[in-house]
């Protein structure tokens, strides 16, 4: 079911110019250089350390590491992480 | 950011969350829809972050739910602020005393000064400035403006010829010239008089100089009526001027009154519509911040019909800079209009007494006016038209230098 929904959202992004992080409910990270992570839509906290951040999403999560993370704002669907990025991994379930 | 813009007039608490990952507390906080910023996790127990004063109520109802422990470190914010302050009441009440002593003396005059006028002007200026109310320790706002002042001072002090008021901070500053009758030169150069204008010759008093004419003469404009030759006459002349006897010349000083005459034309109409002021007034007084006025004293509204409206703004100061509040006084006269129906002999009395006064104004204080008749008169839409005749006795003399010939 999941798939079969799936597949149309990436048709309707593909052809119709529908942005993708809406259609298909991915994340949107926007980074500033090391600076900054601007992660909107992801599906809930699952840790929050220091060095490490780790977001769920629709499919699987999403791991960020670094170092000094603070969490600059935190609303229902969206995180503004400060600190020095070193990574950013997909990680499917 | 837009989230955390202005927290700080609402007021923000800094949170300490402690329990077994505390972040997930703060996850459960925004999906509720409560706004966390500035999350730090400070080791693996504990996590601080915080939110907005107003959320504090929604976090304990979900703390309940959980088995973390929650404490507050840090308060933050307008609302606290307030509170401190409120706390510390003497401190706040002293503040603003202060600052309302402040505002009072920057409203009081300290210091009147003048300048450029001898004592006994100074010392009639000081008093006459203290009827109006400019002294040291009077408030400002009751002070009419520089320009008032000077206008007013002119007005009652007729030894002065000028005089400049500035207002700097909380001193006025008058700087004054002194009216200097100008006192002919002590040596007049020899010289006569002649007549300004023709008329019949009533009285004379000549103090120097050798008269020519005699009462009851008729003179024409320029004619000489005072010679500054002194010591002959024409037939003397001949029979000194061969003696070669110096000529004594002097300055010739005298009045001649003589009797002119003046025709003039004036219009009265025979309606005549005017204001007077009845005396009936109200007074308002108001504090103005910009253009919003705000009744202080006077809050009912005039009964007048027709009213005539005077205000005065007087600027309140805080030590040098000007406030935009301002004193407001407002006095409401009440007006009538008058409406005069003359009648022939009122328009021609009226006439008569309007262009009497008219004369005397052209000619001066001294001459005395004695109205003789109406030469003409006509009627026509409803106004008068009148030629009038007078007769005045008045100085015509006029010095008119000697010319030496040297």
């Amino acid at each position: 079911m999941k798939k079969w929904q799936q597949r149309i959202g990436s048709w309707l992004s593909e052809h119709l110019e529908l942005p993708s992080d809406v259609v298909l409910e991915l994340p949107r990270i926007t980074t500033i250089g090391q600076l900054h992570a601007y992660i909107e839509n992801h599906r809930g906290l699952l840790l929050f350390s220091e060095n490490e951040l780790r977001l769920n999403m629709e499919y699987g999560y999403l791991k960020i590491t670094g170092k000094n993370f603070v969490l600059k704002m935190m609303l229902p669907e969206e995180i503004l992480l400060e600190g020095t990025i070193k990574e950013i991994v997909f990680i499917e379930e | 950011m837009k989230q955390t813009q202005g927290v700080f007039f609402t007021g923000y608490v800094t949170i300490k969350v402690t329990g077994h990952h505390p972040e997930l507390f703060f996850d459960l906080c925004a999906r509720n829809g409560i706004t966390v910023w500035n999350i730090r996790k400070v080791d693996n127990a504990t996590c601080t972050g915080n939110v907005k004063l107003a959320h504090i109520r929604n976090i304990r109802a979900l703390r309940r739910k959980t088995i973390y422990k929650l404490s507050f470190v840090n308060k933050k914010g307008l609302p606290f602020l307030t509170k401190m302050v409120m706390f510390r009441r003497p401190l706040v009440i002293g503040l603003i005393l202060s600052m309302l002593f402040v505002f009072f003396l920057s409203n009081v005059v300290w210091d009147v000064k003048i300048k450029g006028v001898p004592l006994d002007i100074e010392k009639k200026i000081t008093t006459q400035l203290q009827s109006y109310g400019i002294k040291p320790g009077a408030f400002k706002f009751n002070i009419g403006s520089p320009g008032d002042i000077q206008q007013k001072l002119l007005d009652d002090i007729p030894e002065l010829l000028w005089v400049g008021v500035s207002e700097k901070g909380t001193t006025y500053h008058l700087e004054g010239v002194e009216k200097t009758t100008v006192e002919e030169k002590e040596k007049k150069g020899p010289r006569n008089l002649v007549a300004t204008k023709e008329g019949e010759i009533v009285k004379m008093f000549v103090s120097k100089g050798q008269p020519i004419v005699k009462v009851h003469d008729v003179v024409h404009k320029g004619d000489l009526l005072v010679s500054g030759e002194l010591g002959k006459s024409k037939e003397e002349e001949e029979d000194e001027s061969k003696e070669q006897t110096a000529k004594e010349l002097v300055a010739a000083e005298g009045e001649i009154i003589a009797k002119t005459w003046y025709e003039t034309e004036v219009i009265i109409p025979l309606e005549a519509n005017y204001e007077v002021l009845t005396g009936e007034n109200k007074k308002k007084y108001y504090l103005g911040f910009g253009d919003f006025l705000l009744p202080v004293w006077g809050f009912f509204d005039h009964e007048f019909d027709q009213v005539y409206k005077e205000s005065s703004q007087k600027n309140f100061h805080f030590l040098k800079w000007e406030l935009p509040i301002s004193f407001v006084k407002h006095n409401i006269q009440e007006k009538e209009f008058v409406n005069v129906e003359r009648t022939n002999d009122e328009a021609k009395a009226e006439a008569i007494k309007q262009s009497t006064k008219d004369l005397q104004e052209k000619l001066g204080h001294e001459a005395e006016i004695t109205f003789e008749k109406v030469l003409h008169e006509t009627i026509d839409n409803g106004k008068v038209k009148l030629t009038l005749y007078f007769t005045v006795l008045e100085d015509i003399a006029k010095p008119q230098p000697l010319s030496q010939g040297d």
